[in-house]
């Protein structure tokens, strides 16, 4: 219970510390390094005691359940908040090294955790919706930072696709509440069976379309490629690997958690979908010259994998979801960052990012590719082994074609690296990405406890 | 009544999709704020309920819902926020572009198109 309500409390207070303090000293920066590591610590300990003792639940004001905000920590949702808070690191302390360039960017960045790790750990609809759009707040801000021209661009691009995104989703909380009568995820999921069936799968599409553009799935990614590759590495960093985590955890929330008929219902669109934007973005992808277009149109193909997961379903389907949201995560966090810089290390965190993305041992990815193709053959289908292959087989291609690109050709200008503070940064991300590759066990074993926390809110 | 605020969204959101696919970055942002109105009257419509204030409320007579009442008004608090995070964004667009049309916009990132992987290059060397 403490630890719940540290994990959210110390983003707030540093935040509102670090708002009038002036980000562009490096102490400032660091600061907002330390107290996204404490929100880890204090994350980590929640995990240790939901992993142990079962999900947490702290009701808002001291009141009873049922009058106030249920606050609630369960696997699925402590999962999403430290891969998010561990990228939030990774990007501060990478500007921190190079000297952040705007007055607000460090405040920005704890208000942005403060908004997730609320949104992760929040157990009422309308709350969720509120820490939504705190984070959300925040990263249009942050795609800002920078102040050039592309940077602005892709700020009013992303606000102004996100807002309409918002907008879809309160308008489904607002349908939610008028068949179901609640905003308590619990009491919600339990309603809506007994709610009918069109405006069961009208609301559930409302929140399926809110949440894929968050993820820049393939109808809806039209906005990523821009906001990507026009805002600056740690910035893409931070959207590609910790708030477009609210998409896939809307989905895997919402999805399996409250709408589970509406799930079944459209399995066959969503791995349809998630089909379409594999090959989508892996094709695009392929065809980019610049790193930053490469990496954006990869995310959107990499999102595919966690729809397809998701529509197929079943345990195995939601736990290779789960599981391949964090890769997915790290993968892009880590390969945003190494192709930010220059100098040694980054060939080879490059390198370790790009067979994680592939799916090659001894990288993350592989885990999260072997549950996916568990995934197709649980469901049976050819069709589905085959697209995992040849997205794969797709995605090693760009990634290496990339890396030929920007590794391998010596541009003769004779820049010299980064510092090497911030190439140890990325080779930490690269390390992390190895050793939870080498021994999944403890991931592996969280993604199962989220979905047993999503199945028995279900139930 | 459902059906006057049926109405009422719909041509709040109609008029607000129009208005977000102009060239104009103002009324974009114009087309925002009525979306944004839409969605608070959809949550009033979608769970407004008769009854006496609930404040104290004399428990024979049927009291009204004040959930949807608090949604509301959080959600219009969120859309001022958002609304004024926009304007200053379009605010620092007339700044650097100066001017508020997109199709401007879309020239001078034409222009810019070419000169984006030496500026790229540039955040990059800036790194070292």
């Amino acid at each position: 219970m403490t630890s719940l309500s540290v994990a959210l409390l110390v983003p707030w207070v540093a935040g509102a510390v670090l708002v009038p303090l002036d980000g562009r000293r490096r102490w400032v920066a660091w600061l907002a390094v330390a107290a996204l590591a404490g929100t880890l610590a204090a994350l980590v300990v929640l995990t240790v005691r939901v992993v142990a003792s079962g999900p947490q639940q702290l009701v808002t004001g001291g009141w009873p359940a049922g009058i106030g905000i249920v606050l609630r920590a369960d696997a699925l949702g402590v999962t999403f908040a430290l891969v998010s808070v561990v990228v939030l690191i990774a990007a501060t302390a990478n500007e921190a090294i190079l000297g952040p360039r705007a007055r607000t960017f460090p405040a920005l960045l704890v208000l942005l955790a403060a908004g997730l790790t609320g949104l992760f750990l929040t157990g009422d609809v309308f709350n969720f919706y509120v820490f939504f759009e705190i984070a959300m707040t925040a990263s249009y801000a942050l795609t800002a930072y920078g102040g050039e021209a592309r940077q602005l661009r892709a700020a009013l691009v992303f606000a102004g696709v996100n807002l309409l995104g918002s907008f879809i989703f309160l308008m489904s909380v607002a349908g939610l509440y008028h068949v179901t009568g609640a905003l308590a995820m619990a009491d919600v999921a339990d309603r809506m069976s007994a709610v009918g069936a069109n405006a069961g799968l009208l609301i559930a599409v409302g929140f399926f379309v809110a949440f894929s553009v968050k993820l820049g799935l393939f109808p809806f990614h039209y906005w990523l490629p821009t906001v990507y590759a026009g805002s600056r590495p740690a910035v893409a960093a931070v959207l590609s690997g910790a708030v477009a985590n609210i998409g896939g955890y809307g989905l895997l929330r919402f999805g399996a958690g409250v709408f589970s008929d509406q799930l079944r219902l459209a399995s066959t669109a969503l791995v349809v979908l998630g089909a379409t934007s594999i090959i989508y973005g892996g094709v695009l992808a392929a065809s980019r010259g610049d790193t930053a277009e490469m990496l954006a149109y990869s995310a959107i193909g990499q999102v595919g994998y966690v729809l397809v997961a998701l529509g197929v379903g079943g345990a195995v389907g939601l736990a290779a979801a789960v599981l391949y949201s964090v890769v997915n995560a790290l993968n892009k966090a880590l390969l945003f960052l190494a192709a930010g810089l220059r100098g040694r290390l980054l060939a080879g965190a490059f390198v370790l990012g790009a067979l994680s993305v592939a799916g090659v041992p001894p990288a993350l990815g592989y885990i999260g590719k072997l549950e996916l193709f568990r995934t197709a053959v649980v469901a049976g289908s050819a069709a589905l082994v085959v697209l995992l292959l040849a997205g794969s087989a797709l995605s090693l291609v760009y990634m290496f074609q990339t890396y030929q690109r920007n590794f391998w050709r010596d541009d003769g200008s004779g820049k010299t690296s980064s510092p090497v503070a911030n190439r140890l940064v990325v080779a930490a991300l690269a390390l992390l990405v190895l050793a939870v590759g080498l021994w999944p066990e403890p991931l592996l074993a969280l993604s199962q406890h989220a979905v047993e926390a999503l199945s028995g809110r279900q139930g | 009544m459902i059906l006057a605020f049926a109405l009422a969204v719909a041509v709040l959101f109609g008029s607000g999709a129009y208005l977000l696919l102009q060239r104009d970055l103002l009324r974009v942002v114009g087309g925002i704020a009525l979306i944004s109105q839409a969605a608070a009257v959809t949550l009033i419509a979608a769970s407004l309920t008769r009854g006496q204030a609930p404040i104290a409320p004399d428990p024979s007579r049927p009291v009204s819902d004040p959930v949807p009442q608090a949604l509301v008004l959080t959600a219009l608090v969120i859309g001022l926020a958002t609304l004024a995070l926009l304007l200053a964004l379009v605010h620092r667009v007339v700044v650097v572009f100066r001017t508020t049309r997109r199709e401007a916009l879309t020239a001078e990132e034409t222009e810019r198109a070419h000169a984006l992987e030496p500026e790229q290059q540039r955040d990059r060397d800036e790194a070292t």
